[in-house]
């Protein structure tokens, strides 16, 4: 039980730290950070939020406990980050599913309702075929979809109207055609859609490369492709869909750090300064270097910079499927 | 070297001992509070695994989640606060035992068969995983419609009422399940724009409400029971002894269908305990004794239950394809550790291998001691007065709801299905059944939408494929069966008459 | 409260009716021949069904016998005399107060308030009840609050670790 002991020791230092005299402005963090994770324990976000707050506990001395705040499909979660009070001492981890909830008309929130203070990571989708389905490459996949009526296709990788429908739908559209024209599949996530796959009972997958990574390995998927701008240094024999097919179209889920709207700015910065350490740590590169997450880096700018442009591009998505509402 | 003997000196060091041990208490303890699973105990494990060697890192989670799992039926048998919805299938069974004054032994049954299932999952698991996970990739979406919906049909063979009404709340359990956005249409359904409700309704918060809550109410009018007179059962081991002799067979059986059904990455644990629990019922010399206290359904459910966890395992090391949340935590820690599930982990990293199924068993092993110490300690619970007992396990109810998802939401849910659990269990309706229902629900659904998508609204599929088939004719016998029993009631009864 | 078989299933007949007409409102999905508007009225076409054959009585012979129960429970059901019925929904009301007031309270004193009620409605003497009140909620604090970090709300009382 040595992490009880280690978190009462720690608790025991934030103890002094707050009987301290309050007559100074106190030094940011003084206690406790509340870290909300709007998705369930033992996910990839969980995972990530899990590792990034333990390596800024350790960058400001205060603990950063990780909240699961789950429920209505990750709106609870985002709504609590954005609802908490903007002192810096309830941040949380936001994801892709930001730019989309509003679309389809869940929630008034958007990617404007936070601070924003890093981007920690993304994952572009790729696409995945069986291992023993006849197309060798992208281009002869690409070549038999155009060439194919309509539905006769079938996709999976998520959810109807998930993240990766949505690159499907986006790469069809891209290509010239409905972004319909291949069938989807809806899936309870990534791994049953691989299964399904390898089972032969969809044609494609566009679930991100580390997702389908294992099935890959056994040899019974390939990745054909990536929808990136650049290859993936975990995965360097896969293209990208601009070197192979001249299709610029990149998406993807990514995964960043955001407080509450108008936090101090003092706080934000310092925040972000802390997060930049954490995301250039060895730490932290090997932990996403292992699990293959995409290591992508933004600063409080780049985030929102980044928030913006996804917005953008799975609102067309979403509305060329024709899943907006409202 | 040889890679087994590799693997025990892998095995073999104190860092690696002391992981073991450090976890097997952890989780025992975190599985046995209300409302914290063994999904939580694992999660809370990963920032620690950051710091161990990859054997160790890997040990932490097996055992304690091995131990969580166990530790999670304490609370189902005492208080009627099941862990899990796995445990939820002989938490009524256990619960009947505790009230007759056999808690010890209702829990001793729980912990040996629990350890067996373990061990013997693990076997399995050494001899047979390739077999297995070629199994579980042949399962499409056709196989798992006809599964989902075969152990929705164990609803009907478990309860002990009417069958229609078993069949009326397990159809409440489903509608309870279309709640929320989670549907193969991503169209939010019946959320009468909440948000809480768009993430549907959770299975956890829904068993603490029928079972635990409901229990409160009806102490509440009722009046005070006898005090269950204060046996000494001597040594719980040796009562487990005499049990494994006499359903040796359901032991058996309860094993290989936690094995088969643990395999499948998804249906797991929940639908093999279900499963056993019923086809121990239906094939029992005395099935009437079934949900008054009576161990054999316990003993096949139970080690079903464990090996199902092991099986899960199959899967995930093959193919990276998590069984449930734990293994998905499980496999991460596994990448983390260069330990890249897939089957060169079998041929290049034999060692490793072999050094994780000795951790296996090992904490199956371990689990005895440990758990006999919980159970003399958690048994004193008993002895609390009614007046003071149940206030503290409301408190439990709301404490452990909210813990699940931080969500207080989650506590209003829980007050709901009180009410819904006392209404259905005053009335002759099987909660058990609305439990399956719950959680059963987006399994059925979702894989007859994508079947259905698949084959382009074609019904014939369903049938063509060899397994699909075979599944498609146990669901639909099992269905077929409580009719029959009423038809051949109907005639017996009809026949003094002539 | 024990209901009849007839009442209990036209509920159950409603309920499905309800569910079938919720159901054959949800708008179509593009792409999807069975819509998310199947599996209800599904549901419900099968709950009216049921609804139906159990207010019809059938199936009543597979049933145990009631157990007899409403007497003499000590407590809250004694004082409430002929309403004693009415103390069964003590339990789930105490819970929605529970989420209603411990943010401001605090879990600490919403603890204590909860226990107290349920205590003294099941009958426990005062002596019991106190002793209840004080030690209990601190111990889950501890063990849940501190421990499992769960971030159960101060209030108006923080707990002192």
């Amino acid at each position: 039980m040595n992490t009880f002991t280690r978190r009462g020791a720690l608790g025991v230092a934030a103890v002094v730290g707050l009987a301290r005299p309050a007559l100074a402005q106190p030094r940011y963090p003084a206690r406790p950070v509340q870290v909300i994770v709007p998705w369930g324990a033992g996910g990839g976000t969980d995972a990530t939020a899990r590792i990034v707050a333990t390596l800024l506990e350790r960058e400001m001395g205060q603990p950063f406990n990780v909240v699961n705040r789950t429920g209505g499909s990750g709106v609870v979660g985002h709504s609590a980050i954005a609802q908490a009070a903007p002192d810096g001492y309830t941040i949380g981890m936001i994801t892709v599913e930001i730019c989309m909830m509003h679309w389809q008309g869940l929630t008034e929130l958007k990617r404007t309702s936070y601070t924003p203070l890093a981007l920690m990571n993304e994952d572009p989708p790729g696409v995945q075929v069986n291992a023993s389905s006849p197309y060798r490459d992208i281009k002869a996949l690409a070549d038999a979809i155009k060439a194919s009526r309509p539905g006769q296709f079938k996709a999976s990788g998520t959810g109807q109207g998930g993240i990766w429908h949505l690159a499907l739908a986006g790469w069809l559209v891209a290509m010239g055609l409905r972004a319909d024209h291949v069938r989807w599949v809806p899936s309870n996530g990534a791994a049953p859609a691989m299964q399904d796959l390898a089972a032969g009972g969809v044609d494609l997958v566009t679930c991100s490369v580390p997702e389908a990574r294992a099935i890959i390995d056994a040899g019974r998927a390939r990745s054909l492709a990536i929808m990136a701008p650049q290859r993936n240094p975990q995965f360097a024999s896969v293209p990208t869909l601009n070197e192979t097919l001249g299709i610029n179209y990149s998406v993807g889920a990514w995964r960043g750090m955001a407080a509450p709207l108008n936090l101090p700015a003092p706080i934000a910065q310092q925040l972000t300064a802390a997060m930049q350490k954490v995301w250039n740590s060895q730490e932290f590169k090997d932990f996403m270097n292992a699990r293959g997450f995409g290591m992508v880096w933004g600063d409080a700018e780049g985030l929102a910079k980044h928030m913006e442009q996804t917005d953008t591009t799975l609102g067309t998505a979403m509305r060329d499927a024709g899943l907006v509402r409202g | 070297m040889n890679p087994i003997l590799e693997a025990f000196t892998m095995v073999a060091t104190t860092e690696v001992a002391i992981a073991v041990l450090a976890s097997a208490v952890y989780g025992m303890v975190i599985g046995a509070l209300p409302g914290l699973t063994a999904t939580m105990a694992t999660a809370l494990l990963v920032p620690i695994t950051f710091y161990l060697s990859p054997i160790a890192a890997v040990a932490t989670i097996i055992t304690s989640s091995a131990m969580a799992i166990f530790s999670g039926d304490i609370p189902g048998c005492l208080m009627r606060i099941p862990g899990t919805p796995a445990s939820a299938a002989y938490t009524d069974e256990a619960y009947a035992m505790t009230r007759k004054g056999e808690a010890e032994l209702a829990l001793g049954t729980s912990l040996w068969f629990s350890a067996v299932g373990g061990i013997v999952g693990t076997v399995a698991l050494m001899i047979m995983a390739p077999a297995l996970a070629e199994m579980a990739l042949s399962f499409s979406t056709f196989e798992y419609f006809w599964l989902s919906l075969l152990g929705l049909m164990c609803a009907t063979l478990v309860a002990r009422s009417s069958p229609i009404k078993a069949i009326a709340a397990a159809l409440l359990g489903l509608l309870v399940a279309c709640v929320g956005i989670e549907n193969p249409g991503g169209v939010p359904r019946f959320t009468f724009g909440s948000t809480d409700l768009l993430g549907g309704i959770e299975a956890l918060p829904a068993l603490v409400g029928v079972f635990a809550v409901s229990e409160i109410m009806r102490a509440l009018v009722s009046p005070l029971p006898p005090r269950i007179p204060d046996r000494k059962l001597g040594s719980i081991l040796r009562g487990q002894w005499g049990l494994t002799r006499r359903f040796q067979k359901q032991m058996w059986r309860g094993n290989v269908i936690g094995v088969l059904i643990g395999a499948l990455p998804g249906a797991g644990a929940d639908i093999a305990a279900w499963v056993a629990y019923a086809t121990s019922k239906r094939f029992s010399k005395e099935p009437e004794k079934f949900g008054t206290g009576h161990p054999e359904g316990l003993v096949e459910s139970g080690a079903a239950n464990n090996s199902a966890l092991a099986g899960g395992w199959v899967p995930a090391l093959l193919f990276g394809i998590p069984g449930d949340t734990i293994t998905a935590i499980a496999i991460g820690v596994l990448y983390m550790k260069g330990l890249n599930p897939g089957p060169t982990l079998f041929t290049e990293k034999a060692s490793s291998m072999y050094a994780l199924y000795i951790i296996f068993i090992l904490a199956n092993v371990l689990m005895i001691p440990l758990g006999i110490i919980m159970i003399r300690l958690s048994r004193h619970v008993l002895k609390a007065p009614r007046a003071v007992a149940m206030p503290l396990i409301l408190l439990l109810c709301a404490v452990g709801a909210f813990a699940i998802g931080n969500n207080p939401f989650a506590i209003v849910l829980v007050a709901v299905f009180g009410v819904i659990g006392y209404m259905m269990e005053r009335n002759g309706y099987p909660v058990a059944a609305l439990v399956l229902g719950i959680v059963m629900g987006t399994m059925v659904e979702q894989n007859l939408v994508s079947s259905l998508i698949k084959s382009d609204g074609e019904i014939l599929p369903f049938f063509e494929r060899p397994i699909s088939s075979g599944l498609a004719a146990l669901t639909i016998s099992a269905l077929m069966w409580p009719v029959a029993v009423w038809v051949i009631r109907r005639l017996r009864h009809a026949e003094p008459a002539r | 409260m024990h209901l009849s078989d007839r009442v209990t299933g036209l509920f159950l007949a409603l309920l499905g009716s309800l569910a079938f007409w919720g159901g054959s409102r949800l708008p179509a999905v593009p792409g999807q021949d069975v819509g998310p508007a199947a599996f209800p009225m599904a549901i419900g076409g099968g709950l009216v069904i049921c609804g139906v054959l159990i207010a019809a009585g059938i199936g009543h012979s597979f049933e145990a016998k009631d157990t007899a129960e409403d007497d003499q429970a000590p407590g809250l059901a004694r004082w409430l005399g002929r309403l004693g019925w009415l103390a069964a929904f003590l339990p789930p009301v105490l819970l929605i107060g529970y989420v209603l007031v411990v943010d401001t309270l605090g879990f600490l004193l919403t603890a204590a308030i909860m226990l107290l009620v349920s205590a003294r409605a099941l009958g426990a003497s005062w002596a019991m009840t106190i002793g209840v009140m004080l030690i209990a909620p601190p111990v889950v604090h501890l063990a849940f609050g501190k421990l499992l970090r769960v971030p159960l709300p101060d209030g108006l009382l923080a707990a002192p670790w």
